[in-house]
């Protein structure tokens, strides 16, 4: 069914659809909620602007991962220093979003920073391409369509970041205990 | 000989077409080790995947964030859509008004020539005016930059302005004293 972004009941199904969906994409660029909230904002703004008729619902998702994750990787080139000012504030205990069992928070952070770490370690090519499998649960032809390669580049993309993940992750456990 | 370890994650996202996926179940199914680094995979595929962000966290802002978007956008007589509209619909006018435009241009010239002392016969007014004499350069390279404020002040006051200066933010001491200076 063909998309037209400035038409509000189209629009409003898009943003419905896939709001979840880009700003996780751009969350685990950004990692922080206020610039992912910011950035998914302005994405829905260019698409909106953009005034275009997409052929079906998907063109129009693929689009706008594409505009996310470009808005998201250009504000952490453009803010690298600033983002680590605030990077450090948001390690503080005090500003963390809810505070549950108190132990258990900290277990939590302290799994995802190695997560993250991890993964930020990856090179971008690679890096792009895991989260977008992992966290947005896209199959390998999306993922070819948003970063314009091809299937079996995602495939291997796929697998050489999983491999290094998996190094990562296991030298980290290697540290800790 | 034990599968590929591509290929096994390939068949752990579900991406693996026929016949390659058969071969793989069929192999998995009498070799321990290949099913080991399946199940190595899942699991940090498992581990990835649980540092995910919490959902209340992502969703918080998103009906805040339509609605500012709607109101931007949609409860305002619709503007983009409308302007592009209305171009549409005067765009073949438009191409012949332009060719028009162009072709009394080209017309001019063809009947007037194009050599300096006829632009009296087309433009007389523009013509008399427009001699090298009359000619100014109002804009230096150097900008406005290149003086000093009290240079700048100097000059006004020339000029017979008077300029009242303050800085943002401060509230001048004693006012009458300022009135006396203007007179």
């Amino acid at each position: 069914m063909e998309i037209k972004s400035t038409d509000r009941d189209d629009f409003k199904r898009v943003y419905d659809e896939n709001y979840h969906l880009l700003i996780q994409v751009i969350m685990h660029i950004v990692y922080n909620i206020e610039i992912a909230e910011d950035l998914t904002q302005e994405t829905f703004e260019r698409f909106y602007v953009k005034n275009m008729t997409f052929p079906s619902e998907d063109d129009a998702k693929y689009w706008l991962i594409r505009v996310a994750k470009n808005l998201a990787l250009n504000h952490v080139r453009r803010n690298k220093r600033e983002i680590e000012i605030v990077e450090k504030a948001r390690h503080n205990p005090s500003s963390s979003v809810e505070m549950r069992d108190a132990a258990q928070v900290a277990v939590e952070a302290d799994e995802r920073r190695a997560v993250r770490n991890a993964i930020e370690s990856l090179p971008e090519n690679l890096r792009l391409v895991i989260q977008l499998k992992e966290y947005s649960g896209l199959d390998y032809k999306a993922i070819a369509k948003v970063l314009g390669i091809s299937e079996t580049n995602v495939k291997v993309r796929v697998y050489r970041a999983r491999k290094k993940l998996e190094e990562a992750l296991s030298t980290e456990d290697r540290d800790v205990y | 000989m034990c599968i590929d370890s591509q290929m096994l994650s390939a068949y752990l996202d579900g991406e693996l077409p026929e016949p390659y996926r058969t071969q793989v179940e069929e192999h998995l199914e009498h070799c321990a080790a290949c099913r080991k680094h399946l199940d190595d995979m899942r699991a940090l595929e498992r581990r990835i995947q649980s540092s995910e962000f919490p959902e209340e966290q992502l969703m918080r802002n998103k009906d805040r964030i339509f609605s500012l978007l709607d109101k931007k956008y949609f409860q305002n007589g619709n503007k983009v859509s409308f302007i592009r509209r209305r171009l549409e619909i005067s765009l073949p006018s438009l191409i012949t008004a332009a060719a028009a435009v162009v072709f009394i241009f080209i017309g001019g010239f063809m009947f007037f020539g194009t050599s300096s002392e006829q632009t009296e016969d087309i433009l007389p007014s523009f013509a008399l005016q427009a001699d090298s004499a009359n000619v100014h350069y109002v804009s230096d390279t150097a900008g406005l930059e290149s003086y000093t404020l009290e240079e700048i002040l100097q000059y006004l006051d020339s000029k017979g302005y008077n300029v009242d200066i303050s800085i943002k933010g401060l509230q001048p001491l004693e006012t009458t004293q300022s009135t006396e200076v203007v007179e």
